[in-house]
């Protein structure tokens, strides 16, 4: 549990950085994307299991939708940069709605856990039916050289039952 | 399970389908119909083998998953004894639904309505009133949950909607050499990695069927990103060689991928590959340890995949294993299930590097499922069209081509994998149950 509030420029630099951080997704600039990304992130989407009230665990501890590090990062973003990423041609159209910002000191100096509520909307094609993703962040944000990276991201989607046909974006 | 009648038009288009098969022609409309899904409920997924649950899903006395067989929502449990049943998720009483849980462990369900009680072998042994209200004129004994048959194969568990059908072993008709190699891998076999991922798809699943029933032509285009990096241990060129085999008459059909030169069983840790040398007949060891891509599907909507896969562009990497149901939700809509299944005996370093593997490629947000789905979308959507009525393709791949004489698995293989056989073979069978042959 967090011992101490941050300061109130801290949330307020973590709010914006999380902001800045959707924007280069949904405009596109995976690269820049990135570059917003500590070469030891973690990047976790765990599988939601519908499970009765007393069950010790409703998101799977072992069953992820992605489960990925900077390489593998890297190599979704390489890919879409080819001719061949099909399921991203043309692309997808993503909305990162990002709000609840709350933010508690991490576990290290100059870390900060984030939590946020994440709405992503998804326009593909002449589809007039989006994909809506609500999704639980609980990020945790690291202080380098003056600005903010992110170091783990886990991401819960609140469908246990996914309703896109794929999912060749990132949350 | 009675048949409804249909018109007789249908019936004859029916026949004309199977007929087309037969010289290489199969309709488009087929994969997205909702005439044809009606059908395809009742005369194939009430009649089939469909699988429900990998047995490691449901380790645990009392451990329960939820499935489908067509629309029939079943609760597999296993009970106090170890046993696993299949039992319609529906209560005796008016209906209510009994585990609304997609998984869970319990020793007996109480119905949410009037307070019936099973126990989760799907016996009756609790209601509410039973002297003053019934007076009794209920027996317990009539009025357990609806049993549905099942039998297993190395730790698949199936069941079958129809007391009339065949043994499971001889459904899967000798297919069972070639599932070996996603489901014996050392000797404790295979198990799930987790829960599965579960999506909903606009994809008939007919189609993710097919694919997986061996279609090595797609790889070079569909996922060419992988070649364009780098990722594969395999070229383009090389990457459909190999063998496509089915087992004539059953619908099942396996593409075995095969490059020259590729070593022995790479990608699998040097202790599993000396397992399996050890407890695979020859047979299988001379088969499996020229295979690096297995695909393979078992009628009607079962599949698997087997691919090594590594994230250093050049290296072999690590064997992975993919295996999906399609449960079909509505003509062209499809409801995903993915699991990764593991060696039971590997390293909990070596599980997790496939699972991560599993992850990157074939689970939903897989870098090779995406373009799966969105070809497998598109497909769908041409094959609802009102002109592609009356638009067949050509399943005329390698049409003439000869079993190769000096292939040592069971079936009917051909050389090489890009090749149309499998998918002959498979949609006769449809055709076999859709005619009501079966
Ligand atoms: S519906 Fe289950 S007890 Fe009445
Ligand atoms: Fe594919």
């Amino acid at each position: 549990m967090a011992s101490k509030k941050p300061d109130r420029d801290a949330v307020l630099d973590a709010t914006d950085f999380l902001h800045r951080e959707a924007l280069a997704l949904d405009e596109r600039r995976f690269r820049d994307w990135l570059d917003h990304l500590t070469d030891d992130i973690r990047y976790i989407v765990p599988l939601r299991v519908t499970r009765e009230g007393q069950a010790d665990w409703e998101v799977s501890p072992t069953s992820r939708i992605f489960d990925d590090d900077k390489q593998t990062l890297t190599l979704r973003v390489e890919r879409l940069e080819t001719d061949f990423a099909w399921a991203e041609q043309p692309p997808s159209r993503t909305r990162h709605y990002v709000t609840n910002v709350v933010a508690d000191p991490g576990e290290r100096e100059g870390e900060l856990l984030v939590s946020s509520n994440c709405l992503i909307y998804r326009s593909r094609g002449d589809s007039v039916e989006p994909n809506l993703y609500s999704i639980a962040r609980k990020d945790t944000v690291r202080r380098v050289d003056g600005g903010l990276l992110l170091a783990r991201r886990y991401a819960v989607l609140d469908q246990s039952v996914i309703n896109g046909h794929n999912l060749s974006i990132l949350l | 399970m009675a048949t409804k009648p249909i018109g007789a038009g249908v019936e004859a288009g029916l026949e004309s389908i199977r007929d087309g098969i037969a010289q290489g022609r199969f309709p488009a409309r087929v994969f997205n119909d909702q005439e044809i899904f009606d059908i395809e409920q009742q005369r194939v997924f009430s009649k089939a083998w469909c699988f429900l649950a990998h047995e490691s899903e449901i380790p645990d006395r009392g451990d329960y998953v939820t499935r489908y067989i067509a629309n029939n929502n079943l609760i597999v449990a296993r009970d106090e004894s170890g046993e696993i049943h299949a039992s319609l998720n529906m209560c005796r009483h008016r209906g209510n639904m009994m585990c609304k849980s997609e998984m869970g462990n319990a020793s007996h369900f109480r119905c949410s309505y009037h307070g019936w009680v099973y126990k989760n072998s799907g016996e009756l042994v609790g209601v509410p009133y039973m002297k003053e209200g019934y007076e009794g004129r209920i027996d317990k004994r009539d009025w357990g949950l609806i049993k549905v048959r099942t039998q297993t194969y190395a730790g698949l568990v199936f069941g079958t909607l129809d007391p009339d059908a065949p043994p499971l072993d001889e459904y899967l008709g000798g297919f069972q050499f070639y599932l070996d190699l996603y489901l014996k891998q050392g000797n404790s076999g295979s198990e799930v990695h987790g829960p599965p991922d579960h999506w909903v798809t606009e994809t008939d699943w007919k189609i993710a069927a097919e694919n997986f029933s061996g279609d090595g032509y797609h790889t070079p285009v569909a996922h060419q990103f992988g070649f364009n990096l780098g990722y594969f241990a395999s070229s383009g060129a090389t990457h459909s060689q190999g063998w496509a085999a089915s087992i004539p008459g059953k619908g099942h059909g396996i593409g075995l991928g095969h490059t020259p030169g590729f070593p022995p069983f790479a990608g699998f840790p040097e202790e599993l590959a000396d397992e399996m040398r050890r407890s695979l007949s020859p047979e299988q060891v001379e088969v499996f340890s020229q295979t690096r891509t297995a695909v393979g599907t078992v009628f009607p909507n079962l599949s698997f995949l087997m691919q090594p896969f590594s994230i250093v562009p050049g290296q072999t990497g690590v064997r992975f294993v993919t295996m999906r149901l399609y449960h079909p939700i509505g003509p062209g809509k499809t409801e995903m299930y993915s699991w990764c299944l593991v060696p039971k005996d590997a390293s909990d370093e070596y599980k997790q590097e496939a699972y991560r593997a599993y992850t990157l490629t074939f689970a939903q947000a897989g870098t090779f499922e995406q373009d799966d789905l969105e070809n497998w979308a598109r497909v769908t959507r041409s094959a609802g069209s009102t002109m592609a009525r009356n638009i067949e393709f050509p399943y005329v791949m390698g049409m003439d081509s000869v079993r190769d004489p000096d292939f040592p698995g069971p079936g009917h293989v051909v050389k090489p994998y890009v090749n149309d056989s499998n998918f002959r073979n498979l949609w006769s069978r449809w055709s076999d149950y859709m005619t009501g042959q079966v």
